[in-house]
């Protein structure tokens, strides 16, 4: 790991380049949210760096809500993704254990992965449900992604992270290695202030392990009172980075169309026989929990919650996992 | 999986015949484009063109590899056009998925197969490969439920099965018919009679949810450890690739880390039997 810095002016010259031979995407902000766009000729002013949290998931860009699976793998333009929250990148750990599993490695995802570069960014404010560092995951990047991005004054510092990073790194000509080092001090003096302020904002939320063991322990009348608020409408599994289960759908010609699907609808579980383990609402609800908590961490190496807190925005019911966690602590 | 590196697109396979087992279970006679090579005790999905399709354990034997049997109850959606379907039909399969029996952990023992209902059709897959290995067995009982003489699949086969060195077979159903002479009662009642060593033993159970349950319990009872026990589970097996997320329970994908477990593996899990 080694970091770079560029002039904003030079770096943006280098997307503009890039543009010829990649799809780029960066965050814009406007009045309602932050979220990616295509980044377009002269329009490097609209990019927003080192704020968390645009509103799609990176998950989008890998696994599209609906795709055709039984046609042939478009190899596609590359893609370069920048500005992704750490709480985002982390989430890849356990999609790239599903859908790049060796026995089962889903063509599609994995040429995704392989055809995109990300470019991570410090987080260097806090929302209001982020909660990334109470499991243990940091408020920038340091592995997985290609790169991190650090906005500082009128130059771009690139943290280069991968060797898929370091070849990238030289479609920027005029990034001379970071001589300075007050500038790198200055980085990690910002990520020890998101890094408070996060810890200030969930002092007293439990970590990833207790919150399993809470969530193993809670009795029925628990999930009820929760789940009383809830619709099932799925949002906080559309909106979720790790969550990504699926529904094949047959079309004529044996074709398989793959589209997302989620423990929250009914009849997720139900087997023709008429069986349904997860009829009751507040069977689904608690499934939810179960699964990013407790069944998950049993069978991966990887985290089903990193802390990005978008299903307690999204929730129409104005439910808050958190403050389940915290009551129960 | 064979003939495709895609792992979503199924295999072509042409139906050549379809057996009336019973009046709500047919066996599909299948020849697949490409020789179709499984394990006993693993499952496929089988889909109807454009409709949808289902998770089946094979109910032939896997040593047979040019075409293959499935045997489906009319129970849903999918399963009630696939009994409509005639032989000409093309059908599309997937797999194989998942964990098998461990034959090879059978060597040398007496095994004790409880089934119930179309359970009996990856029994029927198991059975196969027991017999080709019948020398290295010490012995094999088949006890079997159905609902009514009538819903018994596989006739014939009990009476070929207590003509092999080695195996026995018995059969109960639940209500009887003027022509039945059998026992009646669940297929668990079965258990009281067979004589087996159980310490060198190990049992497989393989039916409906209600049977597994207090087949389980029975055969706990009896003196059987956990991990004797050798479970064949059933869930929303949707994609076959412990990915989808439809047959979790608890933290296992029922379709990659099962079908088939020991008891002792998921005896953790309250949620088993549901």
């Amino acid at each position: 790991m080694y970091y770079l810095s560029i002039k904003k002016e030079d770096w943006h010259r280098s997307l503009e380049k890039l543009l010829s031979s990649h799809d780029i995407f960066v965050p814009v902000k406007d009045e309602l949210s932050l979220d990616y766009e295509p980044f377009r000729l002269n329009q490097a002013d609209k990019i927003a760096y080192n704020v968390p949290k645009p509103a799609t998931p990176l998950k989008n860009f890998f696994l599209p809500v609906r795709e055709n699976v039984t046609g042939a793998v478009k190899n596609g333009r590359p893609r370069i993704i920048i500005g992704v929250p750490n709480c985002d990148v982390t989430a890849l750990r356990l999609l790239d254990e599903i859908y790049l599993d060796e026995a089962f490695t889903d063509p599609f995802y994995s040429q995704r992965r392989k055809n995109t570069l990300i470019i991570s960014s410090d987080c260097h404010s806090v929302n209001e449900h982020c909660h990334c560092t109470s499991y243990g995951v940091n408020p920038w990047p340091e592995e997985i992604a290609d790169m991190g991005l650090i906005s500082v004054g009128d130059c771009i510092v690139l943290r280069i992270i991968t060797s898929r990073g370091a070849e990238l790194a030289k479609e920027f000509p005029a990034a001379d290695p970071v001589d300075d080092p007050s500038r790198i001090r200055l980085a990690e003096e910002r990520q020890k202030e998101t890094e408070a302020a996060l810890a200030g904002q969930n002092k007293n939320l439990p970590d990833y392990r207790t919150t399993g063991e809470i969530v193993l322990k809670a009795g029925r009348e628990i999930w009820q009172k929760y789940a009383s608020k809830c619709v099932s409408c799925g949002a906080c599994t559309t909106i979720c980075p790790t969550c990504s289960c699926f529904i094949l759908i047959d079309r004529p010609g044996f074709e398989k169309i793959k589209h997302t699907d989620a423990c929250q609808y009914p009849g997720f579980e139900r087997v023709a026989g008429g069986e349904d383990a997860l009829f009751e609402l507040d069977q689904r609800f608690r499934n939810r929990y179960m699964c990013k908590y407790v069944w998950r961490p049993q069978k991966f190496n990887a985290l089903a919650c990193t802390g990005c807190g978008r299903c307690i925005e999204a929730c129409l019911g104005k439910i808050n996992k958190n403050e389940l966690f915290m009551e129960f602590v | 999986m064979a003939g495709t590196n895609n792992i979503y697109k199924p295999l072509r396979a042409n139906l050549t015949e379809v057996i009336e087992e019973s009046p709500l279970i047919k066996t599909f006679v299948l020849v697949p484009d490409e020789e179709f090579v499984f394990r006993t005790g693993q499952f496929i999905e089988l889909s109807v063109d454009g409709v949808g399709e289902a998770p089946f354990t094979p109910s032939s034997s896997p040593l047979v590899t040019e075409k293959l049997e499935v045997t489906v109850m009319k129970t849903g959606y999918v399963t009630g056009i696939m009994h409509e379907l005639k032989p000409g039909a093309v059908m599309g399969i997937r797999g194989p998925y998942g964990r098998g029996y461990p034959v090879a952990e059978f060597r040398g023992k007496e095994v004790l197969i409880l089934g119930g209902g179309c359970g009996l059709a990856p029994i029927r897959s198991l059975l196969f490969t027991l017999e080709h290995m019948k020398d290295d067995l010490e012995k094999v009982i088949l006890c079997y439920g159905s609902k009514t003489p009538a819903d018994c699949i596989y006739k014939p086969l009990f009476n070929r099965l207590n003509s092999i060195d080695k195996f026995e077979a018995y059969r109960t159903v639940d209500i009887t018919d003027d022509d039945w002479d059998g026992p009646v009662g669940v297929a668990t009642k079965l258990l009281d009679s067979v004589r087996v060593n159980i310490d060198n033993s190990v049992a497989v159970v393989c039916g409906p949810p209600i049977m597994m349950k207090y087949g389980t319990l029975k055969l706990l009872e009896m003196g059987y450890h956990d991990d004797q026990i050798y479970l064949s589970m059933e869930k929303n097996m949707s994609c076959g690739l412990g990915k989808c997320g439809h047959c979790m329970m608890g933290e296992f994908f029922v379709c990659k880390d099962g079908p088939v477990f020991t008891y002792n593996e998921i005896k953790h899990n309250p949620e088993i039997w549901k």
